[in-house]
């Protein structure tokens, strides 16, 4: 038997260090070669490192959300035949490793982000997406408590571990004990009782929630938060909201979804994606990243459209590259693309880079108005709020109008309000009279 | 096999190794002529001569120092403290010196001397003649700590310890010297005698460092003891009705982790009885090894029995000696937590 030493790579960037986003393996596992062993995030995306070798873990180094220097020992491995590092190595006993499953408390909550195992890149850019909320602690079992919130049931470690090893929350469980332990025969008698025998007498009651969950932010979170700060502690941010009728547009939309089969489902992105192309030539100050240490805007030709995706561990944001050279077809299926690979995990680097300016849409959750987070060091993000009919007065008459309201954020530092206010204008005379936007 | 007491057991064990190794050496104060205070070394310089047995001035540190010197040129010294109070003048000694050279010469000089010194309480010897300092040596790696409970452990141990390239700190519990000790210091002292453990061999063996022994087996809680406390515990479990397992550990360092480990799982409780003072005692490695090893098997709070936080009374000596009522108590209530 040999040891076998796995040194954190340098995952990309040439990046110093690495957060560990998430362990899939843990102290005592045999792994196989290129088994999935560790999610690591550099600033962009998350990597899955998969094992060089067959063998047994002996040390993982770092817990979820600690950094680790690219070059630092991540693993140690027991494989068979000659290993890698000197038979001194540390004993696994003699360094800390992820705690194992026992010393967890039974309602220890797993971070969120670190959870999933796969999940897609981070963006820098970003929207307006409340945050995931933390969820309970699952499999709480028992309806009924037997002491008062903020007691706290006593037993000794080895009745702990065996409740812990049954998935008996101590909480629900009476103590006879010395001055009201938990006894092994306490959870023998709730076990046979099946778990609610002690407390059979209670009637059901609404019941006082009390405690504090400590969720730990990291990963994707971490990354989303960072960016989020800095967005909005850089940015001097303006919204200007505009209303849309988009009764033709709608019209326009369901007819061709109807008449084409073998075509991509249109959805209302494709033809913003498309209102923006036409317009932002007239707007280069919009197009545009800003360099503020370097105090240049860097106008550019190309429109790289980022489409703020929201995905099972946060927002990512893909990037439709040259937009301005993809019809309406082409950009509904790039889009759908994108957002299928963002939500799976599988964008690359190169598609989760470069955009140009960002569209945000909470979809039919959309609301009414938004202040979308500018996808720095972009300067312009352009919301997408619910489309719903309204009560509208055209021509002296009270007519019913689907209408959409484009909630927009801009640098303020680089984009003056009025120039803002005719991007959208122009956007929103596209979208009103949508045979405009098949017009050169 | 002759019936020995410690202090026969011990003379028997220098005897042999004066005699099958030309390098092994004793002296100390009073060891020649007289024999030793305890008369532990009697008879040895008129069977050896001047050369091999013989007295040193009273100055520890001046015989440390020279055992160290000698162990570096392959001798293989075996000393005498009079009492272990007396040692504190030679822990420089063997703080610095004896306990480094094999590390600090990277294996070219080792110091293979064995440092014997009765210890303890429960003889009426006051502040000076009482003290259990084994945790100050427990703590300094490179010694190794060995404590026997028995004659045969002793003559066994002690043997080994001579035998070992490592200095060695030996101490002997005098309250046992000459018969074991269960605590009721209002019963007659049972010698040796008539104790299975003083079936000592006339001839040479040896008991492995760092080897424990199961002296009581038991399901209920488990003791870990050394020394003359072995034999407390040994009557406080009869004396509580608790059926509790008893370890002699015989060596403190190296610590038999294993047997530790065994029993605790096995029973879920444990108590630890020393007689040095509390804080900074041995017993609370114990209580962490216990912890780190068993903790989810625990049923109970690790329990230590100890001495108090004082310097040993001469007046109070057994209000302040672990005694099996103290004990008993502790096995009560580990079992009842």
């Amino acid at each position: 038997m040999g040891l076998y030493s796995f040194k954190l790579p340098d995952v990309g960037e040439g990046t110093a260090e690495a957060e560990i986003a998430a362990w899939h393996v843990k102290v005592g596992d045999l792994v196989t070669e290129d088994q999935h062993l560790v999610d690591i995030m550099t600033d962009k995306a998350v990597v899955e490192i998969s094992s060089p070798v067959a063998g047994k873990i002996l040390v993982l180094h770092g817990d979820a959300g600690q950094m680790r220097p690219v070059g630092s020992t991540l693993i140690e491995f027991e494989i068979d035949g000659v290993g890698n590092a000197k038979a001194e190595a540390p004993k696994p006993a003699s360094v800390p490793a992820v705690a194992p499953a026992p010393a967890a408390a039974p309602s220890a909550p797993q971070a969120p982000v670190a959870a999933k195992a796969s999940e897609p890149a981070p963006r820098p850019a970003l929207t307006l997406v409340s945050p995931p909320v933390p969820t309970a602690p699952a499999a709480v079992t028992p309806a009924f408590a037997t002491r008062l919130a903020g007691d706290k049931p006593q037993a000794s470690p080895a009745v702990r571990q065996r409740a812990w090893d049954l998935g008996i929350e101590l909480q629900f469980v009476p103590g006879t004990g010395p001055a009201g332990r938990i006894t092994h025969a306490d959870l023998d008698a709730f076990v046979a009782a099946g778990g609610t025998t002690a407390v059979g007498s209670v009637q059901a009651r609404a019941l006082t929630r009390d405690g504090v969950e400590e969720i730990k932010v990291i990963g994707l979170r971490r990354k989303i938060a960072e960016k989020m700060q800095e967005a909005k502690r850089r940015i001097p941010h303006f919204s200007y909201v505009e209303e849309v009728d988009v009764t033709a547009l709608e019209e326009l939309r369901q007819h061709l979804n109807g008449e084409k089969k073998d075509r991509p489902k249109l959805t209302l992105l494709p033809f913003l994606l498309r209102a923006m192309v036409k317009a932002l030539p007239d707007f280069p100050q919009i197009n545009a990243r800003f360099d503020d240490d370097a105090g240049v805007v860097h106008r550019h030709a190309a429109v790289h459209a980022g489409i703020a995706t929201q995905t099972p561990s946060g927002l990512v944001v893909p990037v439709v590259a040259h937009a301005e050279a993809l019809d309406l077809w082409q950009a509904a299926a790039e889009i759908a693309r994108l957002a299928t690979a963002a939500r799976d995990g599988k964008a690359t680097r190169e598609e989760l880079s470069g955009s140009t300016i960002t569209i945000t849409s909470l979809g039919p959750m959309g609301g009414i108005v938004s202040t979308p987070v500018i996808n720095r060091p972009e300067v312009a993000i352009v919301g997408v709020n619910k489309i719903v009919e309204r009560p509208m007065v055209r021509g002296g008459q009270i007519v019913v109008r689907k209408m959409m309201n484009l909630s927009s954020s801009f640098d303020h530092r680089v984009v003056d309000g009025w120039d803002a206010a005719e991007f959208i204008q122009r956007i929103r005379g596209l979208l009103e009279q949508p045979a405009t936007l098949f017009m050169d | 096999m002759p019936a020995m007491n410690m202090i026969q057991a011990l003379r028997s064990a220098m005897d042999i190794m004066l005699e099958r190794d030309p390098d092994v050496l004793v002296f100390g104060e009073d060891v020649g002529f007289f024999g030793g205070v305890f008369r532990c070394t009697e008879g040895l310089q008129q069977k050896y001569g001047k050369r091999r047995v013989f007295d040193s001035p009273i100055a520890e540190a001046g015989i440390v120092a020279t055992a160290v010197g000698m162990g570096a040129y392959g001798l293989r010294p075996v000393v005498e403290i009079q009492f272990a109070d007396y040692i504190y003048p030679a822990t420089d000694q063997l703080i610095s010196e004896a306990a480094r050279l094999r590390y600090r010469s990277a294996g070219d000089f080792t110091a293979p001397l064995t440092v014997r010194a009765p210890y303890g309480g429960g003889i009426f010897g006051g502040q000076t003649h009482s003290q259990s300092p084994e945790a100050i040596f427990t703590h300094v790696a490179g010694l190794k700590t060995v404590i026997p409970s028995t004659p045969y452990d002793a003559k066994g141990l002690l043997i080994a310890a001579i035998e070992d390239d490592d200095p060695v700190m030996f101490f002997e519990p005098k309250r046992i010297y000459n018969g074991p000790f269960d605590g009721h210091h209002e019963r007659p002292v049972t010698p040796w005698a008539k104790h299975p453990a003083s079936d000592v061999p006339d001839g040479y063996y040896t008991i492995p460092l760092g080897q424990a022994n199961v002296v009581r087996p038991g399901d209920a809680v488990t003791v870990l003891a050394y020394g003359t406390m072995v034999h407390v515990a040994l009557a406080a479990a009869e004396d509580s009705g608790v059926d509790a397992e008893v370890i002699d550990l015989r060596t403190l360092n190296p610590l038999d982790l294993d047997t530790i480990v065994d029993s605790v799982k096995k029973t879920g409780r444990c108590v630890v009885v020393h007689e040095a003072t509390r804080i900074g005692g041995f017993g609370g490695e114990l209580s962490a090894v216990v912890q780190e090893h068993c903790f989810y098997h625990l049923e109970a709070p690790v329990q230590r029995v100890t001495g108090w936080d004082t310097p040993y009374p001469h007046a109070f000596e057994w209000e302040y000696f672990p005694g099996p009522k103290r004990v008993a108590e502790a096995l009560r209530q580990a079992v009842e937590a």
